[in-house]
């Protein structure tokens, strides 16, 4: 009931975002859309996507100020083409109306359909059999590293790869940052102090997330977020650039080859077939950590590229 | 519980003083407190349920809020953006 | 009354204490004009309000994990809080918007106030 009306916030919210055409407003809006969005998503029953998303919000409200202040610098008045109401209306008439009206029809059929129970087995059997299959507490952690393992391992691939393509298509020269202050900002002596007191707040709680992510909710994406942070905050403090990001690179895809290789040896080939059945919770308790802790620490290696190169990038 | 209604209703006056404020800090503003009363709801939730593990959504929204605001004002202060007080 | 229905009782005058503060806070916000006096009423929203409220909480859960990581959250919110009102104070003043002396001096009369 409560929920309705946090449903009617988001929209608005939203609505602001569609009716707006100056940048910077747009940008604050969009971090307000988010944070309401993960809420939602927290109350309809996804808490780990509640908890990316949480993560994702901070970033992209991050990049995206990165963005606007590098290309348009000191322009106060950044525009996009303004919508007007009647405009929208009028965009919309060419394929999207008759599009819209097919799917405003489909919704009212489904709506008006009677409730025959859709068919759930596979939940069903997800549900009741993945405590003995694959271990931990946390169906959607069975599910993202023994069922669907194959699914993460390309995801995994999907960011490596946005990495390697962000590192090599910004222009970016070594001498440039060699003096180390990247930055006009000066900090003042409290924020330096204060983020000094919450920076190790922040990767301590990352890896609660990461190892407690088999028992409730949370786990490796959520946590290398929590920690990519930490590399947002003390770029805040130090204002320098000072750790090679070609490092950094490698380790990444060390990680991502031995996750590769862990999950070839855990589940593909089955290696927990060849251990007597005493020591089965162990190695599934084992196997979940060790992927988690791996996935955590690719996510955040390659969040923190991603930052760093967007702060360096083209730097005037 | 009321407390939920009046979050409710003090979240969408936020949303108000977010669209109406004049500079961009008031905007900016207005999203810390937005993400400082989710936080309360989560913890009202919490409550009612007797859940602990709601609250660890809080302290990631506790940790990760105020890192996009503390950019975004870090970002703007370069920026000539401020209307000053004799043109008005 | 047994221990727990005074535990309740007490919780719950704290928790509406903290939301008055909340509700003075929005009405501050919305009556004050210019943005320095808004955001220091905003820090009190956040902090005291936030601090008061959370306490409340604390106290109707008695000694529990659940006020553990409450308490944290205090801890949390107490050091963030202030520290982004300051942020973002000192952010508009360092972009140029200026610090008005009295309502009346609304003129290009530099002021003599100073960050930090």
């Amino acid at each position: 009931m409560e929920i309705n009306a946090l449903f009617i916030l988001w929209i608005i919210s939203g609505l602001f975002i569609v009716f707006e055409s100056r940048l910077y407003r747009i940008i604050i809006y969009f971090g307000i859309f988010s944070l309401i969005s993960s809420v939602v998503y927290l109350f309809l029953g996804a808490p780990d996507v509640a908890m990316a998303e949480a993560g994702i919000s901070a970033f992209t409200t991050v990049f995206f100020i990165i963005f606007v202040g590098k290309y348009y610098g000191n322009q106060t008045n950044i525009t996009r083409e303004k919508i007007e109401i009647n405009q929208f209306f009028r965009k919309l008439k060419g394929i999207t109306l008759p599009f819209v009206f097919c799917a405003g029809l489909f919704a009212l059929y489904i709506y008006t359909m009677p409730d025959t129970a859709a068919s759930t087995y596979l939940k069903e059997w997800y549900l009741s059999n993945f405590i003995s299959d694959v271990g931990g507490k946390n169906a959607v952690t069975a599910i993202l590293l023994a069922y669907r393992v194959y699914d993460t391992l390309f995801e995994a691939l999907i960011l490596v790869v946005s990495v390697v393509a962000v590192v090599h298509m910004s222009h970016f020269s070594d001498s440039s940052v060699s003096d180390g202050h990247h930055s006009e900002i000066e900090n003042s002596g409290m924020a330096v102090f204060t983020l000094r007191i919450i920076c190790p707040i922040i990767v301590l709680f990352g890896g609660y997330l990461v190892v407690n992510g088999h028992i409730s909710a949370g786990g490796g994406f959520q946590g290398g977020l929590a920690v990519a942070t930490f590399f947002i905050c003390r770029y805040m403090v130090y204002n320098i650039y000072d750790i090679s990001v070609k490092r950094v690179m490698q380790l990444e895809e060390l990680i991502f080859l031995s996750i590769i290789l862990l999950s070839i040896i855990a589940v593909f080939l089955g290696a927990a077939a060849l251990l007597p059945t005493a020591y089965l919770p162990m190695f599934q308790r084992a196997y979940l950590i060790l992927m988690n802790v791996f996935i955590g620490l690719k996510v955040a290696c390659g969040f923190f590229i991603l930052f760093y190169r967007y702060i360096a990038f083209e730097r005037r | 519980m009321i407390i939920l209604w009046i979050m409710f209703v003090m979240l969408a006056l936020y949303l108000i003083r977010v669209l109406k404020g004049p500079t961009i800090w008031d905007r900016l503003l207005g999203m810390n407190l937005i993400s400082t009363k989710i936080i309360v709801v989560i913890i009202v939730f919490a409550s009612l349920y007797e859940t602990t593990f709601l609250l660890d959504f809080a302290i990631v929204y506790a940790l990760m809020g105020f890192v996009s605001t503390i950019f975004i004002a870090l970002f703007l202060s370069e920026r000539k953006l401020g209307r000053k007080r004799g043109k008005k | 009354m047994d221990i727990q229905s005074i535990q309740y009782l007490i919780g719950n005058i704290v928790i509406s204490i903290g939301i008055a503060f909340m509700v003075f806070g929005v009405f501050g916000i919305f009556l004050l004009k210019d943005f320095y006096p808004r955001i220091l009423v905003a820090s009190k929203i956040d902090t005291v309000g936030m601090f008061t409220l959370i306490m409340g909480f604390v106290i109707r859960h008695g000694i529990s994990f659940f006020s553990g990581k409450l308490m944290l959250i205090i801890i949390i919110m107490l050091i963030l809080n202030p520290l982004v009102a300051h942020i973002m104070a000192r952010s508009a003043y360092l972009s140029g918007y200026e610090v008005a002396e009295t309502e009346i001096d609304d003129g290009e009369r530099e002021t003599t106030l100073k960050e930090n």
